[in-house]
């Protein structure tokens, strides 16, 4: 039975000109997983805000909104309301809404305490609270963080929370927006692991909008795509990606698989996920020529930045976080150090800025060791680092304030920011405020630049052009070091990779070598076509290699 | 019978209320001497194994506050001896060794309240009382260290912009300021996604209630009881005059009468209250020791 059903929806914010919907009619049944994708701006979230009606943004709508409930008492059967007619009670318990950022949707500061937020703001009684929390605790599995202050969590705890808190009050709808957009691979995946379970096992009816369609696609039941605003296509997962994978808009944010299907322009059954993609290929192509001959690079070898020996800790008392750490960046690179949370990763940029202090070792940027570096000359035309929060770095009320801020001249940049002056820095999709972020720090014309997750919380588009960013910037012979957890991203762009596990470097190298000699880290494509074919990353290498041994079979 | 931590909090805030009130409203050498026994002990006990480095601090402080008062009053009838013409008094003495007490325990108990009156058991308490109040405490607390750390932050990435320099006073105030203004942007950015998490969960949907992981056993309700029959009865004793006891201009007053006695009895059943806690422990301690020496 429908459980959502929204007819003719368009919808104008207050203050914008043009409609975020436009004649938007689909329908729910309960029990579906519906994945929602579309780029940035395309009305994602307006619709799922739209759906519910505490939160719902401001402005024109027309057309109507259902929810279809089960009638209470002999009536028995269903029925349908209109969402603005909901209560604020009824739609707070049917219709749960996690967002994207993990930190600030926790309001209170103890774990149990979060739990049993909505369920008090209901009035239930304690004895009904204490029931309802212990029993999703022990379903989510986090007892063992019951007690703790929520700022000890990590990302992915705390998105595991915010699940938690809203599930709490059984809802019969879960909206997610772009709930693991935040969060590292591992966290992601077991987020949506978690979502996926809910759904089989409790008949949840989720919709979700993703831009890792890598992790959402195989759960997903339909497939749902929009467009500035209008609704392209909508349906089964498979029908639906075939369908969307003609548009090189879209194609950009499909999995692997996907892409590859596409760019091959084969016909049949599209394979989703990594498995099928393999059974594609192993059943489709050949093999005689195993790997693509490498293309070596003139690259110069005076270091920039050299990592000896170096070990740090926070506190004096407290574990090393960064022990025997030894690497070398060459000058007019790329270099990528990877790793997990809590690994040290973002401790090393600290380092090599200057803002944190080595206790052991050495650091040397250009044969000079940070502290000779004297009264400031550091951080003129030598290093710039671009932080995780960009938005630390803003302070103004629109861009081109900002950018007068610092000596910025539109010339050193390999983009335009000009269409933006106007805008506020925050009301910028996060692909632009990264850009912003880039100028203001590029404007200290650094010789070597250091990013922080460059990509975290990033579409697929804004990815592809924040790589497009750094390959240029490199050709202008700025030497680039960046920390990630985005494996596609690093294999994208890096020209040299390594691995940092619990604050050591334990493997290093040429980024072709590096993923290849790793069975787990490494790339869909690597994963897919590993054994088959010898050290291929990326979708381009796969088209290539099945074109130089003849073709796929139709 | 459970462990002085483990009764409801409400007992325990209680207790520490009246224990500690009792200390700083009578000025009786014998209660506050208990009182500094019965605190002291209490927070060793919460302490256990861990060395109190601060213990000297309090051992200057005690001597400091005894022995400043008679150089300062020079009431009282007994001169011990003359310092620059001014007279050093034993009642004076002895009013500042007493009050030196007094300070010391309740500053004693408070420690002890705040090592057991952990945020949770607090909010309960204040919870109790007020909602309202008690969700708001819980925010607080959440959101000074989230602060902290966004500032933290702020500073690190501003300062390897070159935009952050502490060279000379007024380039720090300008970048304090800068860094202020850069937080409170993004406090009020991140608040309207908290309102909205608030209300997605149906905050300002009626009336709310309050979960708290604790009830109210026949055992609080006992200890409740013992601990206000005890407290009254040292509050008879000193309304009626049991536990006077005057310094100034003479030592006056009697220490030991029937009636006091009964007070001191009663005080010191009082402040020992949370010991029974440790003797069960150190009984499982043992049980424990023994249970691993099989092993």
């Amino acid at each position: 039975m429908e459980i959502i059903k929204a007819e003719d929806l368009n919808f104008t914010y207050a203050l914008g000109k043009t409609p975020a919907l436009k004649n938007v009619s689909f329908s729910v049944s309960r029990g579906d997983l519906v994945a929602v994708c579309g780029a940035t701006g395309s009305g994602k979230s307006t619709l799922l805000r739209l759906l519910k009606k505490e939160i719902a943004p401001v402005g024109d709508q027309r057309g109507r909104i259902f929810f279809g409930y089960i009638k209470d008492g002999k009536e028995g059967g269903f029925g349908f309301k209109n969402v603005e007619d909901m209560s604020t009670r009824e739609s707070a318990e049917k219709i749960g809404f996690v967002m994207q950022d993990p930190e600030h949707q926790i309001v209170t500061d103890k774990v149990w305490h979060e739990l049993a937020f909505g369920l008090e703001n209901l009035g239930v009684k304690n004895d009904a609270i204490r029931r309802r929390v212990s029993e999703m605790a022990s379903y989510f599995g986090i007892e063992s963080w019951f007690e703790k202050n929520v700022n000890e969590l990590s990302g992915g705890q705390k998105q595991l929370l915010n699940l938690a808190a809203v599930m709490v009050m059984q809802p019969e709808v879960l909206l997610l927006d772009e709930p693991t957009a935040q969060l590292d691979p591992i966290a992601a995946a077991d987020f949506i692991a978690t979502v996926a379970k809910l759904n089989r096992e409790t008949a949840l009816t989720v919709i979700i909008t993703e831009h890792r369609l890598e992790n959402v696609i195989p759960v997903a039941t339909k497939l749902m795509a929009l467009e500035d605003g209008r609704l392209t296509a909508y349906g089964e997962v498979r029908k639906t990606v075939a369908a969307l994978a003609k548009d090189p808009k879209m194609l950009v944010g499909m999995p692997a698989a996907v892409r590859l299907f596409s760019r091959l322009s084969a016909k049949g059954e599209c394979p989703l996920d990594v498995c099928e993609g393999r059974r594609f290929i192993e059943d489709n192509c050949v093999n005689e020529i195993r790997s693509l001959p490498v293309k070596t690079e003139n690259r110069n070898h005076e270091t920039a930045l050299c990592f000896k020996n170096v070990g740090f800790r926070y506190d004096n008392r407290g574990a090393d976080v960064i022990r025997n750490m030894s690497f070398e960046v060459r000058e007019g690179e790329i270099f990528c150090l990877l790793g997990g949370n809590g690994s040290g990763k973002s401790t090393t940029l600290g380092l090599a800025s200057g803002v944190l202090k080595e206790n052991s070792g050495k650091i040397e940027i250009f044969g000079k060791k940070i502290k000779d570096h004297k009264g400031g000359a550091l951080y003129r035309e030598c290093v710039a680092m671009l932080p995780q929060d960009v938005r630390t770095l803003f302070i103004y009320d629109t861009v081109k304030e900002e950018l007068k801020e610092v000596e910025f001249s539109p010339e050193m940049l390999p983009f335009d920011l000009s269409p933006l002056e106007d805008r506020h820095p925050y009301d910028l999709s996060g692909g632009e405020q990264q850009l912003l972020g880039l100028a203001k720090v590029l404007s200290a014309k650094p010789k070597l630049l250091l990013m922080d997750e460059p990509t975290k919380g990033l579409d697929a588009y804004a990815k592809k052009e924040i790589a497009g960013v750094l390959r240029e910037l490199k050709k202008r012979g700025l030497t680039i070091l960046f920390v990630t957890h985005d494996v596609e991203f690093a294999a994208a762009v890096a020209d040299r990779c390594a691995l940092v596990f619990r604050g050591e470097v334990t493997s290093e190298g040429e980024t072709h070598e590096f993923f290849a000699a790793n069975n787990f880290y490494t790339t869909a494509v690597n994963r897919m076509t590993r054994g088959f074919y010898d050290g291929l990353l990326r979708v381009r290498e796969v088209e290539e290699i099945i074109r130089l041994n003849g073709g796929h079979k139709e | 019978m459970p462990a002085f931590s483990d009764y409801n909090p409400i007992v325990v805030f209680i207790y520490f209320l009246t224990v500690a009130g009792l200390a700083m409203f009578i000025m009786n050498p014998v209660i506050l001497g208990i009182s500094l026994f019965g605190a002291l002990i209490c927070f060793r006990s919460r302490t256990r194994g861990k060395k109190d480095r601060s213990s000297g601090l309090f051992i200057g402080l005690f001597l400091l506050l005894a022995l400043l008062n008679p150089l300062f009053h020079h009431n009282g009838a007994t001169v011990l001896f003359l310092i620059n013409d001014n007279p050093i008094t034993l009642e004076a003495l002895l009013y500042g060794f007493t009050s030196a007490t007094m300070v010391v325990s309740v500053i004693y108990w408070f420690r002890s309240f705040s090592l057991l009156m952990t945020g949770d058991r607090l909010l309960y308490v204040f919870g109790k009382v007020s909602p309202k109040f008690s969700l708001m405490l819980s925010m607080s607390l959440r959101y000074i260290p989230l602060f902290a750390t966004q500032a933290r932050k702020i500073k690190a990435s501003r300062k390897a912009l070159g935009l952050w320099k502490e060279d000379n006073l007024w380039d720090a105030v300008k970048g304090g300021i800068r860094g202020f203004i850069c937080l409170a942007g993004w406090s009020l950015e991140n608040g309207i996604i908290t309102v909205d998490s608030m209300e997605a969960r149906g905050y300002g949907s009626g009336k709310r209630s309050f979960y708290s992981r604790y009830s109210f056993s026949l055992w609080d309700l006992g200890m409740l009881i013992l601990i206000l029959a005890l407290t009254s009865v040292v509050i008879v004793s000193k309304a009626m005059g049991a536990l006077d006891f005057g310094f100034y201009p003479r030592i006056g007053g009697e220490l030991m009468t029937g009636a006091a006695a009964g007070a001191y009895a009663c005080y010191t059943v009082l402040v020992l209250l949370p010991l029974g806690q440790i003797i069960r422990e150190a009984g499982y301690g043992r049980e424990k020791e023994r249970k691993n020496g099989n092993h």
